[in-house]
């Protein structure tokens, strides 16, 4: 086991998954080479953590969904590498989480799993490539408000009312994000892929991308297989922020229902006055 | 500030609105601050102290608000389902113009 990280853990200490968070972190240090960064600590002592968080990978573990440890990682600027919320963990484990604030012989078996786990290396997942080319650039018509732009791809591109975007070439597709999401969320810092060879529903969930200020689930404009995801996002998810359209891309699927899926998207047109409503609505 | 319709069906045919679980919330309200589409409604002086007072101005498969939960108190009905509903509606609404 040669991984090591630099371990940022909720520690909330008045919730039980937060005790895990520093149950799974003590595991890392004790495990490995990691070294733990106290949350606490680190917002009144920069100095002392900014350069762990620099030499090594960055593992957050946030406790439950408030995500308190990603919204410091996100305030101080880091580069996060690996993510992990413990009462997920928990929930796909089939462990139930009990009040109690002490660990009990469950809690500990859960943080020592876990932290295995993220130790082991993984194997290089095999990615599909895509035979498919797509243009390396489009023509946008864009919408602005203040200071910011909303682009939309003129032609060759399907939208959903929920801000994705599917680019179709035969019986396969690239889908994405659109302008709105990642205007919206501002500084994407993590990207949770969806699962290659998983199918997906029309509106089903392609992966989440995530900010300091939210977690936006990406509703699939189509239905079908996951064929690939962008790898790159998981090393640079402001790929997004710079074009969701280009090299911001999320996923690619092999159409199931193209003809019926069609029923539920829109052409530029109708997406850009919805896109401007929207924008004039609640952007602010 | 409802959107009225939802790929052309209106929205208030659409059941899509977050169910919240009474057992497990613990008012943080971290939902209210995240929804801008005053979805939430805050009674400070009741028992239940948060409630779904707007569920059409729910944007239809949003969970976002779900993701802010610590205690994953809020759910949504199923996507699927749903989707199924919104086309029967439409194909309705096609028959009977």
């Amino acid at each position: 086991m040669s991984k090591s990280f630099a371990v940022l853990p909720c520690n909330g200490l008045d919730k039980s998954a937060g005790c895990i968070a520093r149950e799974i972190a003590l595991n890392l240090i004790e495990k490995s080479d990691s070294e733990m960064i106290c949350p606490v600590l680190y917002r009144v002592a920069d100095a002392r953590y900014t350069k762990i968080a620099q030499e090594k990978p960055l593992l957050v573990i946030d406790g439950c969904q408030t995500r308190c440890a990603s919204k410091l990682a996100s305030e101080k600027g880091l580069k996060v590498t690996a993510k992990i919320t413990v009462t997920e963990e928990a929930k796909n484990r089939g462990f139930d989480l009990g009040d109690s604030l002490r660990l009990g012989e469950n809690e500990v078996k859960l943080a020592e799993m876990v932290a295995d786990e993220l130790l082991l290396e993984k194997e290089a997942e095999k990615a599909s490539v895509s035979e498919t080319v797509y243009p390396e650039t489009y023509n946008y018509e864009v919408y602005k408000k203040d200071k910011f732009i909303f682009r939309v791809p003129k032609e060759g591109f399907l939208f959903n009312e929920n801000d994705s975007w599917v680019y179709i070439s035969g019986n396969k597709a690239r889908v994405g994000v659109t302008d709105y999401v990642q205007q919206s969320l501002s500084d994407i810092m993590f990207f949770t892929p969806p699962v290659v060879g998983q199918e997906v529903e029309q509106f089903g969930e392609l992966g989440t991308v995530e900010s300091g200020k939210a977690v936006f689930e990406v509703v699939s404009p189509v239905s079908g297989r996951i064929t690939a995801v962008n790898e790159e996002l998981s090393v640079a998810p402001e790929l997004i922020n710079q074009n969701p359209y280009e090299k911001g891309w999320i996923a690619e699927v092999e159409l199931s229902d193209l003809e019926s899926d069609k029923e539920f998207l829109l052409e530029f047109d109708g997406y850009f006055a919805i896109l401007k409503r929207k924008v004039d609505d609640f952007h602010v | 500030m409802s959107e009225d319709t939802f790929m052309g069906v209106p929205r208030n045919t659409i059941d899509w609105s977050p169910i919240l679980d009474y057992n497990k919330c613990n008012y943080c309200m971290e939902c209210v601050k995240f929804c801008p589409h005053q979805v939430y409604e805050v009674r400070e002086t009741e028992e239940k102290k948060l409630i779904v007072k707007n569920p059409d101005n729910c944007v239809v498969f949003c969970r976002a608000c779900g993701k802010t939960c610590g205690v994953d108190a809020i759910t949504f009905p199923d996507k699927g389902e749903t989707t199924k509903k919104i086309k029967a509606t439409r194909k309705g609404m096609v028959g009977n113009e």
